[in-house]
């Protein structure tokens, strides 16, 4: 394993996206990230800006009108990235989202619109559950990596 | 043509040495805040069933951010001007660099005996920060654009503060020579001026580094990410270095002007570990305690405070002259 | 100043004992989870052995995570971890009880289709007598037959069983239209007369 390769295992940086719905894994993702946890011990950021990402924290199910924010955010993070869906309305939809009738407002999970990779369900996920999320996301940075490579 | 040979050797191993103290300070900037805020912050000692896995230590927590950038896509926004925007970080990783050069080390004088090497150490360090202003204005981003009006104001006056206090040496001293500068003590009332200095320069460096309460151009939850927003990939990871070459030069300088015979001799090498440490840990200190200022109220801050504490030493520098 | 050395003494304080948790650390025992409260609701369990699949849950699941898949040899009573919201109303519905919300909490799966991200229950279907459709798992007609002859009032238990033996097999639209076999059908003794 080459300095590179191992050095993305050691810094994920994670960016925090929230598409839409309650809020209630926002404060979960925060949770996580903040003493208790504290994520930093294993060298995970938040980073502000999703230039600088390489695991992308997806809550909440998404709004029509947020379609091309959400692609777009998703465009602008370079490779190799990794989408971490957390919470019930990021991995499913959940309570506000069905096939049949449809939602005039709501177009559901994230993973209609881009690759999820790891899903985290929960309604809201304990903290506990976010830092396995993210640390399968590392896995899965990883291993889209080297496959780039080949 | 010995001291040649010797300036040549040190010049070459200073690389390694200044990448790796920049590095450790770095880790122990956010090791000692992270402490402070009651977590642990990177780990030192990884715990034993993880450590196969994710590394046995995170001791280089800042280089791993920094390779990890050089192994990602850099991506170039379509409204930046594009040659300003690729080339600025590595101007700004070049003075930043290239001021390592003239600043002495413990037992490596290195360029510092070059004449008005103050002036040139110092240039070289604004160079770097400039660089930092120019390439987000290039960006073409409004969210680097902010960043960057507010780097320029801090820059404004944190590099009075900056210049002033080690021109108040220089002036005290009567020599623009940071070799000169490092190897006098002077009398105790020159000392204690120097303290004085050194206090404004401690404020200076507070604005240099972005440390917390002068932290508004990158502040996070209010510009996403100031004046780095559209910069990913080895650009990023340039300015990072970039970052921490003048972390680096920032504590060498301040240990050679300010607390004299340190960084003379090899023999004051454990006295200059423990200064840099202590500064290290005094900036963490600070940034812990305070919250982040506005600009307006940063800018008075310095006016009220840096600029007068400089002007009394230049007047007790100016009597100590006429005195001698 | 006074406020610094106040907030100094406080973040000095615990400088040396940190409160972060060692968790992604120890594997089973010795891994520290933050406080775990007494009533957590953590993903759904059920009992595959007491399930009779009535569809109880399926009609009051709020997150529409509970789904009822029906084929000619089994019914299906699924649940989808993803779109769960822990709200228990399928817990407190069940009428066999057998659905429980445990404690466990920690699940992240890559792929959708993961079996881990499923419950689902298997019951096997009787078809019609008649039309030879499936209408009702096996299980389900055995336990609504014993309810039925728990409560009833013993008076009329005798019609009342005899009449469930009368149409046993047969899908609910088969049985309304062999309704007038039954003794307890109320207009028995009329269409009798009639004719």
């Amino acid at each position: 394993m080459g300095l590179i390769d191992r050095a993305r295992i050691y810094s994920p940086w994670v960016y925090h996206f929230h598409c839409g719905g309650c809020n209630g894994c926002d404060i979960e993702t925060l949770a996580a990230l903040a003493p208790r946890f504290d994520a930093e011990r294993f060298g995970i950021q938040l980073v502000a800006s999703p230039r600088h990402a390489d695991i992308l924290i997806t809550t909440g199910c998404v709004p029509k009108q947020f379609i091309p924010m959400i692609k777009r955010v998703y465009k602008q993070t370079p490779d190799p990235k990794v989408v971490v869906a957390i919470g019930g309305c990021a991995c499913g939809g959940s309570l506000f989202y069905d096939e049949d009738p449809e939602n005039y407002a709501i177009l559901g999970s994230p993973d209609l619109l881009i690759p999820v990779d790891v899903y985290v369900p929960g309604c809201a996920p304990k903290p506990e559950q976010i830092i396995n999320g993210i640390v399968q996301g590392i896995l899965k940075l990883n291993e889209k990596a080297t496959r780039g490579k080949k | 043509m010995a001291d040649l040979a010797f300036t040549i050797i040190s010049i070459a191993l200073i690389i390694p040495i200044s990448l790796f103290l920049g590095v450790i300070y770095a880790f122990l900037l956010r090791k000692f805040n992270a402490r402070f805020q009651w977590r642990v912050g990177p780990v030192v000692r990884m715990y034993s069933d993880l450590a196969p896995v994710i590394g046995s230590t995170r001791v280089w927590q800042p280089m791993y951010d920094i390779l990890k950038l050089f192994g990602k896509d850099t991506l170039i926004p379509a409204s930046a001007h594009k040659r300003l925007f690729t080339w600025s970080p590595y101007f700004s990783l070049f003075f930043s660099f290239a001021a390592v050069l003239f600043i002495p080390f413990p037992g490596m004088p290195l360029l510092s005996d070059a004449p008005y090497s103050l002036i040139v150490a110092s240039y070289l360090l604004i160079a770097s920060i400039l660089f930092t202003i120019l390439g987000p204005v290039a960006s073409g981003s409004p969210w680097g654009a902010i960043g960057a009006r507010r780097e320029v104001e801090l820059f404004l006056v944190a590099e009075l503060g900056f210049v002033a206090s080690l021109f108040l040496v220089a002036f005290m001293k009567g020599s623009l020579v940071i070799a000169e500068l490092s190897g006098t003590v002077g009398s105790i009332p020159m000392v204690l001026v120097t303290l004085l200095a050194g206090i404004t320069m401690f404020a200076a460096m507070l604005g240099k580094l972005h440390i917390k309460p002068f932290d508004m151009p990158e502040a996070e939850c209010e510009i996403v990410a100031g004046p780095y927003t559209e910069y990913s990939g080895k650009l990023l990871g340039t300015y990072f270095l970039a970052k921490i070459f003048v972390l680096y030069n920032m504590v060498a300088l301040f240990i050679a002007v300010f607390l004299p015979p340190v960084s003379s001799s090899v023999l004051w090498l454990p006295l200059y570990v423990v200064a840099a440490l202590v500064l290290v840990f005094l900036l963490a200190v600070v940034q812990v305690l305070n919250p982040r200022y506005a600009i307006r109220k940063a800018l008075t801050w310095y006016l009220k405070i840096v600029v007068p504490l400089v002007i009394l030493g230049f007047i007790a520098a100016f009597a100590l002259r006429m005195v001698a | 100043m006074s406020t610094h050395i106040k907030i100094l003494k406080q973040v000095l304080q615990k400088y040396s004992s940190p409160m972060t948790l060692n968790y992604p650390s120890g594997v089973d025992k010795n891994r520290m989870y933050s406080q775990i409260p007494e009533g957590l609701r953590g993903f759904i369990e059920r009992d595959e052995e007491k399930c009779v699949g009535c569809r109880a849950c399926y009609m009051v699941c709020s997150g529409r995570a509970t789904k009822i898949f029906d084929t000619a040899e089994k019914r299906t009573v699924q649940v989808f971890h993803f779109r769960c919201t822990y709200c228990a109303h399928c817990e407190e519905c069940c009428p066999e009880e057998a659905i429980k919300m445990s404690k466990k909490f920690e699940l992240t799966v890559t792929d959708k289709n993961d079996p881990k991200a499923y419950v689902n229950t298997d019951l096997k279907m009787i078809s019609c007598k008649a039309c030879n459709r499936p209408y009702l798992p096996e299980k389900m007609q055995k336990r609504v037959f014993e309810r039925l002859s728990e409560k009833i009032d013993p008076k009329v238990k005798g019609i009342v069983v005899e009449d469930y033996h009368k149409t046993e097999g047969f899908c609910p639209d088969c049985k309304r239209a062999r309704g007038v076999m039954l003794d307890t059908h109320t207009k028995k003794h009329v269409w009798l007369e009639v004719v």
